[in-house]
């Protein structure tokens, strides 16, 4: 199989771009309202093709069926999420026009960029899983990351959005060229740019890995940790997802996160994998240990203390990296990273569920954020409040939700891989953030309703919160098919 | 050693134990029916509650699904070959991908002894659904959608305990007849007795789950598996990671007699039982005497190999002695109780210490007999309870009924309950006689600790039984006709305005099903002498097919052949004889007494309770005996008044240390160091980056730091 | 000219060649890194992050050198292509925030914060 038929999924959603950008200049309304019908299409093209004519390439990648896998799930989360953003921007747009805050400009009625951009976001992540070397790699983690700085950007018209996009970029441009460094380091170390060459350098050193190339590695670590959240380069996280439109957070929550999961992946790949099983350097396994200790504790703890709703989210996305990260260096001996990608899936899902029904709500053509807003949610709004709430249980590890399963296997892979402390720690964790995420659970639920929370209308369009009841029934569903997708997953890791 | 005894123990006998078959019998997936028609006919009456339906519908629907259950049992019969077959329903747990091979799925294990459980507990559920149909009639609403709701809930973990093929899947049918129970014992949710009694039984089966839970445990980790087939095989094998001296094993039937204990409610865990007949009476005669206690017992059956596994029978044997005893103790609380339906429920607890006594004394055949037939004539003699204080507005004093037998309407339930009263009183030729014997003659049969003494005790109690049953009837159904009404006018829809109570009889449903049990108990009779080799007829069968098959007559004849033990003997004759006329004639004895006290001469019992409380002597007889042997006052002084000076004292600390220093510190911990770092998030992009920067480095020196110090092993 | 080429090739690198374009690349990105925390500018800030990718591309441009391999060449060119895309991006965000704001200067930006 040749390299462009691998590419033919990211050709697809290309095309589906391309597409569009076409259709968004259209002069007609009508036209103009099918643009997330046209992405959804190239997202459900590029599934359909995996499925059924996908092969992978055996050869070089390191785990060549991953990208079967992150094409499935990334596109079909995509699809989620371009239905969740389906006509928000437009319908708030016109709602300002109308309520007298802003002037009509026929420039800014043309949203077909924005489904332009999250095709080739979820493009980058579909490329950083079928990466072979570091170029790829780099390339792969931009196109992920440039489109969503613009998305932050125009997502709301409001001074907040465009301050979150400006700390996102520049604070992700330094985040780029940390990493970037590190690659410079890895390959100066083991003078190839290919991470199977890299894997045969670094086995050749017989775990006796030299000061280069392990410095390259914490930075390389460093720089994406960034798209990760993880602890220390998650500061920009908590502003930024309270800076962007709801439905835009939901975006940034999982397609970068995904692609920042798989890359550290694939560059541990190189130095762990020996013949003998599953073995970081004592220098990598301990930081990216410390990393997850304070990723899950600094996140939950900041998010205890929040009052708006979309910043509690935020923080605890933190949070969930540093279990991502419990399983990152269980590694793929263990099922750990098996069960990382399981956690990913249900961690999108759930995280898309919760800010769907943050989407869907309107307080004075304002985003619903504080908690007060929630308060009583369900007398009003019953969908979007048990979405929230399904959604808040599946981020806590409510059992069946799918994320109390993600998380199992996450622990277990921890504790068959003799991190037994840290998912102690995790468990630690997981007991503080029932505080704040049954918060979520309970106000929209049982709460009463207040002055405040009485003044919320659901948004005019219906889609975010047919997007979110979507994400809610598969969060409660998929774990009836849990045992295929576990094995699945487990296969992704197995040539 | 005990491996070697094992040898003599299973492998002497006779054939190996029956394993049903490993082939997967993927044709006879209709057999899932018997579990989706309850869940289905669950949800359709969570609709009805929800569309506030007024009429019988949810009864109808209810009925209609559970004999659908029934007659996909009985097509399951029909179809059985020995040594049955397992079925796939639904692939449920398969941890195998992660390396441990833990395989639970929702599969039926289609063998004898579940084909004898599954037929009479949809049988009768159907029956008993039917005659509740009327019986709730007075709650027709949401209250009528709720029990019957809880009563598909029951058949739906019933049968799943019944049917698994694995313990995990049994655990989950254990753990919702209890949810179940504890749904429909509440059920009158406004009187506060009935929402302790849901609490009580709650609770005290909670004990019992912990044995079970603990006992699934021990035999994944011990044997490797939780499914029946291999579970035998593996026992059999004697191929296991640990030897039978290892105290894991050994723990095993420890565990699974707590948790029989609990749910089959025998000493010392019995006391929920009594006070469970707060619920509706149908509920009392199908979960609390029929179906649902009878789960320990075929769990005990079901998991009979882990038992022989000690060669000595040590646990066996404690079954026996805690069974006789229990039977004996409620024998005596149930004699001096006014309340019908206490009566029954002391008879049942004391029952089914028969059954227990059987299983211990090495006769599951007798066990599984005394469960069939327990199960007609105990809801038969429940239902009618149910009739009489469903026409009498509560009443349940037998002081203040009499003579039912002579009014009008009441002609089937008068007779429906003799026949109940005669089968648990093990008059000759009822069925209760039949299985109540083979436990008896067994006793003296198997050699173990004083198992004469025991059987002497439980002859006494059959004694004992026949008085206090009999008491119930002579002084309910015989005797002149007076009555008084009870308090609870909620069942009295007329009679009022002319300030006179009028019982109304039972209609249609009630006496269909009343008479129907009632003949069913009399023909449960029948299976003793369809013989089919095996002495004992179809029961034996029924059990010789399974786990339980050490427990047969034909198997044990064989065994003390092979071991040459000598048979025990009764005043020297075979006690498989002898026992027909002792315990006849005790059966007599205790009628008789009952029909002096209670039919002829009724001032002699006040007499007599009052002669025996008016000396110093005796007085403690019957108080103590009215008071229960004061179980309930002694379990509150050693258990609940010392959790709650231990839960007041917890509280407090709980207020003090843990709300006030620990969790309000904590909460405040966060703010202190937010304010430490304040300047570092105070919302610029270069106090962001500067802390990202600074985190790296930071995070670089402590990453060092560990590796030198070389804590991180 | 060619035999300058030629010559230039040929010649082996040693390790101190190596050593100081390292430490070249390595001052190169400590001063983006130091311009990028202090200055306040938002232009002169993404100048920062454009030195900082330059050290890489220095460091990449070097061990390609001396691997005699031309992999960090092509990654080089691949960078210079990201690094304009970002300049575009960059340069569009600041022309949208001096519109709104009227300034360059980052930390006006304060209303996310904790």
């Amino acid at each position: 199989m040749n390299i462009v038929e691998l590419l033919i999924p990211e050709l697809i959603l290309l095309a589906g771009s391309v597409a569009c950008a076409i259709v968004g200049v259209s002069t007609r309304r009508s036209m103009r309202d099918a643009l997330p019908a046209v992405a959804i299409a190239a997202l459900g093209a590029a599934i359909a093709w995996t499925l059924c004519c996908g092969d992978t390439l055996a050869e070089a990648a390191p785990m060549p069926a991953l990208s079967k896998w992150v094409t499935v799930v990334g596109c079909g989360l995509g699809m989620l999420l371009v239905l969740l953003n389906a006509g928000t921007a437009d319908r708030d747009y016109e709602a300002a026009v109308a309520a007298g805050r802003t002037k009509f400009d026929p420039l800014r009625t043309t949203r077909g960029e924005f489904y332009v951009f999250m095709l080739l976001s979820i493009g980058g992540l579909l490329l950083a899983a079928k990466a072979r070397d570091l170029i790829w790699l780099f390339l792969a983690l931009e196109l992920t990351s440039l489109p969503t700085y613009v998305m932050v950007a125009m997502s709301r018209r409001e001074q907040r959005a465009q301050e979150a996009s400006m700390k996102y970029f520049f604070l992700g441009a330094m985040s780029a060229a940390m990493f970037l460094y590190g690659f410079a380091l890895l390959y100066g170390a083991t003078g190839t740019v290919e991470l199977a060459a890299m894997h045969e350098v670094f086995t050749a050193q017989q775990g006796d890995v030299g000061m280069i190339a392990l410095v390259g590695m914490l930075l390389a670590i460093l720089g994406i940790a960034f798209k990760l959240a993880a602890v220390p380069m998650h500061l920009y996280a908590a502003d930024v997802y309270e800076g962007a439109a709801s439905s835009v957070t939901a975006f940034l929550g999982f397609v970068p996160k995904a692609a920042g999961a798989i890359a550290v992946m694939g560059l541990l790949w190189t130095m762990g994998m020996h013949a003998d099983g599953w073995l970081l350097p004592p220098m990598v396994e301990v930081m990216l240990w410390v990393m997850a200790v304070l990723t899950m504790t600094l996140g939950n703890v900041a998010a205890l203390l929040q009052s708006s709703a979309k910043r509690m989210l935020g923080w605890s996305s933190v949070a969930h990296s540093g279990y991502i990260l419990i399983g990152v260096i269980a590694g793929p001996d263990h099922g750990g990273w098996a069960a990382v990608l399981v956690y990913l899936l249900g961690y999108g899902l759930s995280n898309t569920g919760a800010f769907a029904a943050l989407a869907a709500l309107r307080r004075g053509g304002n985003e619903v954020e504080s908690l007060e807003d929630l308060s009583g949610l369900a007398e009003r709004h019953r969908g979007a409040a048990w979405t929230l709430a399904i959604s808040s249980g599946s981020l806590l590890g409510f059992p069946p939700l799918l994320g109390f399963w993600g998380k199992l296997l996450l622990f277990i892979a921890g504790v068959s891989s003799g991190h037994i402390v840290l998912v102690v720690i995790a468990g630690l964790n997981s007991a503080i953030s029932a505080a704040y995420y049954l918060k979520l659970v309970a106000l929209p639920l049982m709460g009463a309703s207040t002055a405040r929370s009485r003044e919320v209308e659901p948004l005019s369009v219906q889609w975010p919160r047919i997007a979110g009841l979507i994400a809610a029934a598969a969060v409660i569903l998929l774990p009836i098919g849990l045992p295929a997708i576990a094995a699945c997953a487990a296969a992704v890791l197995v040539n | 050693m005990s491996l070697l005894s094992m040898l003599s123990s299973s492998v002497l006998t006779a054939a190996p134990v029956p394993v049903a078959d490993v082939h997967q019998a993927f044709d006879m997936g209709w057999a899932g029916l018997i579990l989706w028609l309850p869940l289905l006919s669950l949800i359709a009456c969570g609709c009805c509650a929800m569309m506030r339906c007024t009429s019988k519908l949810p009864a109808w629907i209810t009925v209609g699904s559970l004999a659908g259950s029934f007659v996909t049992a009985m097509f399951l019969y029909l179809n059985y070959e020995p040594p049955g077959d397992v079925v796939n329903i639904v692939r449920w747990i398969d941890l195998s991908w992660v390396g441990g091979g833990f395989e639970a799925n929702i599969s039926f294990y289609i063998d004898s002894l579940s084909l004898l459980w599954i037929l009479f507990v949809t049988g009768l559920g159907t029956l008993i659904a039917f005659y509740a149909s009327e019986y709730m009639e007075t709650d027709l609403g949401s209250g009528y959608c709720r029990f019957f709701a809880g009563v598909s809930v029951f058949l739906f973990a019933m049968s799943a305990l019944v049917l698994a093929d694995n313990l995990v899947l049994l655990y989950l049918g254990w753990e919702g007849v209890g949810f179940a129970s504890y749904w429909l014992i509440g059920y009158y949710y406004t009187k506060p007795e009935a929402v302790a009694a849901a609490k009580k039984a709650f609770i005290v089966n909670r004990i019992g789950d912990l044995g079970l839970a603990l006992a699934v445990y021990l035999c994944w980790t011990s044997f490797g598996t939780v499914q029946y087939d291999e579970l035998v095989t593996v026992i059999e094998s004697g191929d296991y990671a640990r030897m039978t001296d290892d105290w894991s094993v050994a723990a095993i039937p420890w565990l699974l007699m707590l948790a029989a204990f609990g749910k089959s409610a025998q000493l010392p865990l019995y006391v929920w039982l009594p006070d469970a007949m707060e619920g509706p009476t149908p509920v009392s005669a199908l979960i609390h005497a029929a179906t649902m206690v009878t789960a320990g017992i075929y769990l005990l059956a079901r998991m009979y190999p882990v038992f022989l596994l000690d060669g000595d029978h040590t646990a066996l044997h404690v079954v026996a002695w805690v069974g006789g005893l229990t039977a004996l103790l409620a024998a005596t609380i149930g004699m001096a109780q006014y309340d019908i339906k206490r009566i029954m429920a002391y008879s049942t607890v004391s029952q089914l210490g028969y059954m227990f006594m059987g299983l211990g004394v090495l006769t599951t055949y007798g066990a599984a007999y005394h469960v069939f037939t327990h199960a007609f004539f105990k809801a038969a003699l429940f239902l009618t309870c149910g009739a009489v204080m469903h026409g009498f507005a509560g009443q349940l004093d037998l002081r203040k009924l009499s003579g039912l037998r002579h009014m009008k309407g009441w002609k089937i339930t008068s007779y429906a309950m003799l026949i109940g009263c005669l089968c648990l009183a093990g008059f000759p030729f009822t069925s209760g006689y039949f299985s109540k014997d083979a436990i008896l003659a067994e006793a003296f049969v198997t050699h173990g600790p004083g198992f004469q003494w025991l059987g002497f005790m439980a002859l006494f109690t059959a004694g004992l039984t026949a008085y206090y049953t009999f008491r119930v009837w002579f002084r309910v159904c015989a005797g002149p006709v007076s009555y008084e009404a009870g308090d609870d006018h909620h069942g009295d829809d007329h009679g009022h305005d002319d300030g006179h109570f009028h019982p109304h009889a039972p209609r249609f449903a009630m006496n269909s099903v009343m008479a129907i049990i009632a003949i069913g108990a009399l023909v449960a009779a029948v299976p003793y002498f369809m013989d089919s080799g095996v002495k004992g007829g179809w029961i034996a069968d029924m059990v010789n097919d399974s786990t339980a098959s050490e427990g047969i007559p034909a198997v044990r004849a064989a065994a003390d052949h092979a071991a040459d033990h000598a048979h025990g003997s009764l005043f020297g004759y075979d006690p498989h004889v002898a026992m027909y006329w002792v315990s006849g004639g005790v059966g007599f004895i205790g009628i008789a007494i009952a029909a002096w006290l209670h039919l002829f001469r009724r001032e002699d019992a006040v007499s007599l309770r009052r002669a025996l409380l008016s000396r110093s002597a005796t007085a403690w007889l019957p108080r103590a005996m009215e008071r229960k042997w004061y179980v309930d006052e002694i379990y509150h002084a050693l258990i609940r008044a010392p959790l709650w000076v231990g839960s007041h004292v917890l509280h407090g600390i709980d207020r003090i240390l843990v709300d006030m220093v620990l969790v309000d510190g904590t909460a405040k911990l966060p703010r202190l160091l937010g304010r430490w770092v304040q300047p570092l998030t105070n919302g610029t992009v270069h106090a962001s980056a500067t802390a990202m920067a600074g985190g790296v480095a930071l995070l670089v020196i402590v990453v060092l730091l560990i590796l030198h110090l070389g804590v991180f092993a | 000219m060619s035999d300058l080429l030629h010559m230039t090739l040929a010649s082996a690198m040693t390790e101190a060649d190596l050593a100081r374009f390292l430490v070249l690349s390595s001052l190169l990105f400590a001063v983006g890194l130091c311009g990028f925390l202090t200055r306040r500018n938002l232009i002169v800030m993404f100048l920062c992050t454009e030195l900082m990718f330059q050290a890489a591309v220095i460091a990449f441009v070097a061990f390609g050198r001396w691997h005699w391999d031309f992999s960090g060449q092509v990654f080089v060119i691949f960078i210079l292509t990201i690094a304009a895309a970002e300049a575009a991006l960059a340069l569009a965000l600041v022309v949208l925030l001096h519109r709104r704001r009227n300034t360059l200067d980052a930390d006006t930006w304060t209303e996310l914060h904790e």
